[in-house]
């Protein structure tokens, strides 16, 4: 069996797999990342979500398999030793987090919006987060802080937005694509 | 046709176990450089309890909130606590916290009372000074009075109190007594769009004014009622664990029990209701689960507001307001044809 | 038996490895980049404290993904549990079978009901068994536990858990549950197991003499918590015989002396270490596992962690009660409420939990915050063979003021008073007596509604 090559937070990994195993028990027991939660394990929760080549993907249905060559970042990756990232420090400032287990998907939903979309509206940030379930929060404070993050990184927040692009999401087999229900 | 309405309703809610006993003891430690520690039983389980209990004893000791560390959930490191329910732990472990916060700083009044040449009575502990009540230039940092009372007298600045809320039984024949030390009171008016022909309810907006006492910290007051709403949204409109015929569940995933998402949820607007309560901490009382209380009925008022149906069962889902809708105008339709 | 484990472990471990080129797990763990010292927000430095939208001292670690929740942690040499379900709603449990749960590479302990010292549980009534022994009483009810070198192993051996029941005739619908003639879900006694009465006045003349009567039903639904965070346990002893559970539990004090209970272990050889709780809500108030965890973890000499399925969130922990409620009220034609009768029925499911307080509450509640001098309210909890009601957000406050506020507009539509007003008529002032006759204090039940209406724009003009 070929080990898998998967970049994560920036370095390249050369891993030994069992094919069974997915990307999310790849991050949490191999490589002890743990900030991606298992919530539900079949990526309705989106409580695993990271992004793979920069899309949004529920972690629990991806096999490690399918990263192979890709590039993953977790929410171990997106701060640097020097700051938080705009989007984590939004979330602490606003309170947009409660219990916090559903934060680090909600966290990299926005950032995948973000980097599609720099002035998103309500709606559309709305539309980015509605794969990540959250029970605390009502996601009102979420949604504010999404908001002042794009303030921050791109100097803009537009209620008036004219694009409407949509959040891109990995297709997955198994039917899950991890996006809206 | 998409009809609009709204609807309000209000509650009432208290704070802590009913009669029952529910103490909280809490132990407030002031360190050499007037920073402190606090232990406390409680478990944080996303509400900030930890935040508020901080900000509580940062009070007492008149320093910041990040002047305070706060240690939790250890039953071997820390005091007892009834725990994270019954929206009891601002007011009652407040109150503990409150006190053991009191307690210390007494300790540091009596350092510090000989250093300002005045009586411990006279001394108040403000921005992160002991200062002689009235005269504030009159005043030590509260990290010399904590170093004078360890190194130099030898009396630790430690202080430890318990909290129970006073109640009084209910006659067993009768239940009349007083089962609770404290209420909150809330009002959220729902307003909502019902689709009249497929009995879809979308709720546009929920204005929300909650009674909590005095806000320790009005950020994550307002975290909790956008919360308790969303709850409350899915109790009112989506949620509901299925059985079959053999008593299994039918629906234990989340792809077939619905929950809000946030596609799903309204603006929210929230307001807090000026209020004191004298027995709480500075004034506090609770917030955590009032405010799933009224939504259900108010957006059940809106419904009826909207489309002139009365919805007695939950989850109002589209099935069963599309089956009300068309009962309705079934009864009315000889009534008009009589007139 | 123990002395063969270490050799079915390593088989275990060779067979989940098997077809690898290199049986090694990374050495290191690669580091997490994240920020040592960040600036402290001014909110936090600020005085008075009390007041300010100081941030949260978690908000930074769930942000950063480095909160550790339960299922985070890692003991060395940890096994992981997986607890069978019954699967059948009520039955007597005529053999329990584990000789092929046993058998299998990996598997370190099976555990069942009938080892634990003392097998039961409950904040009120004790009447939960940890693991079910001779009886069956929902679907959701354990029978029987493994703690397994991987969860897929521990999944499996429960599959390989071999169960005879003897069907037993089971309820469902409280109304049948209560009466006489109805499969008992825990005989010899009654299925009503909690009752409650409050009376304040003459509500039946009251009744009789008032102008309008207003009579309905309301009924809600069974919901679940749905914490993200599914419940989580790690039982790890020492060898002095002292136990840590690191647990998801909202209530440590409680949740160690039921432990040290049903172990039937000293208080002080029990230490109970809670983390960030990923949402509680009412359903993480009582121990679930942590007392199978702790045995499994004696039996097989190494700590065991446990994590719920979201299946298991759904059926084997606690859901909010079921209601049924009627209500009479009588009104003067002002919009006076006069008197209020009221009858709760709650489906409490096969155990009380916290059925009793939720009885209490909604009983207290039930009237709404409004003064009315002769009330009644009189409750049932009722067990019947599904999921467990118990605690969960508003302790049965929800469901009653979804029905007395439905009915306070009924009211006010019946006698063309508006909605906000026959409230303002009827609410609590400063000083007004509850229906358990406590004075109430610091009331602003008024205000909140002035305060709403104003903010929403409710007496403005209607488009």
């Amino acid at each position: 069996m070929t080990p898998l090559r998967i970049t994560v937070n920036g370095r390249e990994h050369v891993l030994p797999a069992p094919p069974e195993t997915t990307l999310l028990a790849l991050l949490r027991e191999h490589l002890g990342l743990t900030g991606a939660k298992l919530g539900c394990d079949v990526g309705d929760c989106g409580a695993c979500t990271v992004l793979v080549d920069g899309l949004a993907v529920n972690a629990c249905l991806m096999l490690a398999a399918q990263a192979d060559g890709r590039s993953v970042l977790t929410i171990e990756g997106l701060a640097t030793p020097d700051a938080l990232h705009p989007i984590q420090q939004a979330f602490e400032r606003h309170a947009a987090l409660q219990c916090g287990f559903c934060g680090p998907g909600v966290i990299l939903s926005a950032k995948a919006l973000l980097d599609a979309n720099p002035a998103p509206t309500a709606a559309e940030i709305r539309e980015a987060l509605a794969g990540n379930l959250c029970r605390c929060t009502g996601y009102a404070k979420m949604i504010t802080a999404v908001h002042a993050a794009a303030q921050a990184l791109h100097g803009a927040t537009d209620e008036r937005s004219p694009r409407a692009t949509p959040v891109p999401r990995l297709p997955l087999p198994g039917g899950g694509t991890g996006g809206p229900r | 046709m998409r009809r609009r309405g709204r609807g309000i309703a209000c509650m009432w809610y208290p704070i802590g176990f009913t009669v029952s006993a529910n103490p909280s003891a809490a132990t407030v430690k002031v360190n050499e450089d007037g920073t402190a520690t606090l232990l406390t039983g409680t478990v944080e389980t996303g509400q900030g309890s930890l935040t508020v209990l901080g900000q509580i004893a940062a009070e007492a000791l008149g320093i910041a909130t990040e002047d305070v560390h706060v240690v939790s959930a250890d039953t071997d490191a820390t005091p007892m606590d009834t725990g994270a329910i019954a929206s009891r732990t601002t007011y009652v472990t407040g109150n503990a916290v409150k006190l053991a916060g009191e307690r210390a700083r007494a300790i540091l009044f009596e350092a510090a009372a000989p250093m300002l040449g005045v009586k411990p009575e006279q001394l108040e502990a403000r921005d992160r000074k002991i200062q002689v009540r009235g005269f504030p230039q009159r005043s030590v940092p509260i990290g010399e009075a904590a170093r004078h009372a360890l190194v130099g007298k030898g009396e630790p600045p430690i202080g430890t109190a318990s909290f129970n809320p006073p109640t009084v039984a209910m006659d067993p024949e009768t239940g009349q007594g007083k089962p609770f030390a404290t209420y909150v009171y809330a009002t959220q008016i729902a307003e909502v769009e019902v689709d009249d022909e497929t009995g879809e309810v979308e709720v546009l907006r929920i204005v929300a004014a909650h009674d909590c006492g005095t806000p320790i910290n009005p950020m994550l007051v307002e975290g909790q009622v956008e919360g308790g709403i969303a709850m409350g949204l899915g109790f009112a409109l989506q949620e509901e664990i299925l059985f079959d015929a053999a008593g299994r569940q039918i629906n234990p995933n989340l792809t077939n029990y619905i929950m809000p998402t946030s596609l799903d949820m309204p603006e929210i607007e929230v307001d807090i209701v000026p209020s004191y309560d004298p027995t709480g901490p500075f004034g506090a009382k609770g917030v955590g689960e009032p405010t799933s209380v009224p939504t259900a009925a108010a957006i059940a008022n809106a419904i009826y507001d909207a489309v002139g149906v009365r919805m007695t069962a939950l989850p109002m889902t589209a099935e069963r307001v599309l089956a009300a809708i068309k009962a309705k105008r079934a009864a009315d339709a000889p009534r008009l044809a009589a007139d | 038996m123990s002395d063969r484990r270490p050799v079915t472990e390593q088989e275990a471990l060779r067979e989940s490895l098997r077809g690898l080129e290199t049986a090694r797990l990374p050495a290191t763990v690669p580091p997490a980049q994240f920020p040592i010292e960040t600036l402290v927000p001014e909110v936090r430095q600020q005085t008075p404290a009390v007041g300010q939208r100081a941030t949260r001292p978690d908000a930074r670690l769930h942000g950063l993904g480095q909160t550790k929740y339960i299922d985070d942690l890692a003991l060395p040499g940890m096994l992981h549990a997986r607890i069978k379900r019954a699967g059948i709603a009520a039955a007597r449990i005529a053999r329990i079978d584990t000789r092929a749960a046993e058998a299998m590479p990996g598997v370190m302990a099976v555990l069942t009901g009938r080892e634990i010292p003392a097998n039961s549980f409950g904040p009120s009534l004790q009447d939960q068994p940890v693991l079910a022994d001779e009886r069956v009483r929902h679907a959701g009810d354990g029978v029987a536990a493994v703690a397994a070198v991987t969860e897929e192993i521990a999944a499996q051996a429960v599959e390989r858990i071999v169960v005879e029941y003897e069907p037993l005739p089971a309820v469902f619908d409280p109304f049948e549950a209560m009466r006489e003639d109805a499969p008992r879900v825990h005989p010899p006694a009654g299925n009503v197991y909690a009752h409650k009465i409050i009376r304040k006045g003459d509500v039946e003349r009251a009744l009789a003499e008032a102008d309008r009567v207003f009579e309905g039903r309301w009924t809600t639904q069974m919901v679940e918590h749905v914490p993200i965070e599914p419940h989580a346990a790690i039982a790890a002893w020492d060898a002095n015989g002292r136990l840590t559970v690191y647990s998801t539990l909202g209530r440590i004090t409680l949740g160690r002396a039921d432990i040290a209970r049903t172990l039937a272990l000293p208080v002080n050889r029990v230490q109970v270490v809670g983390t960030i709780v990923g949402g509680n809500f009412g359903g993480k108030n009582e121990i679930s596992q942590e007392p199978v965890l702790a045995l499994l973890a004696k039996k097989a000499g190494r700590p065991v962690k446990g994590v719920f399925t979201r299946g298991e969130e759904f059926y084997a922990s606690t859901t909010r009660h079921p209601f049924f409620m009627d209500y009479s009220t009588g009104v003067g034609r002002d919009g006076r409420i006069r008197a209020r009768k009221v009858r709760l029925v709650l489906d409490g499911g096969a155990y009380c939990s916290w059925s009793e307080t939720t009885l209490g509450k909604a009983c207290i509640l039930a009237t709404g915050p409004y003064k009315i001098e002769h009330v009644q309210v009189e409750a049932f909890a009722v067990y019947t063979n599904k999921t467990v009601a118990g605690a969960m957000r508003g302790f049965g406050a929800p469901q009653v003021c979804f029905a007395y506020e439905s009915q306070m507009d009924e009211i006010a539509a019946a006698l063309a008073i508006d909605p906000l007003e026959i409230r303002l008529a009827n609410a609590f002032d400063e000083g007004a007596a509850s229906p358990t006759g406590q004075t109430l204090e610091s009331v602003v039940v008024k205000a909140s509604l002035e305060q709403a209406a104003a903010r929403f724009g409710w007496r403005e003009p209607r488009s």
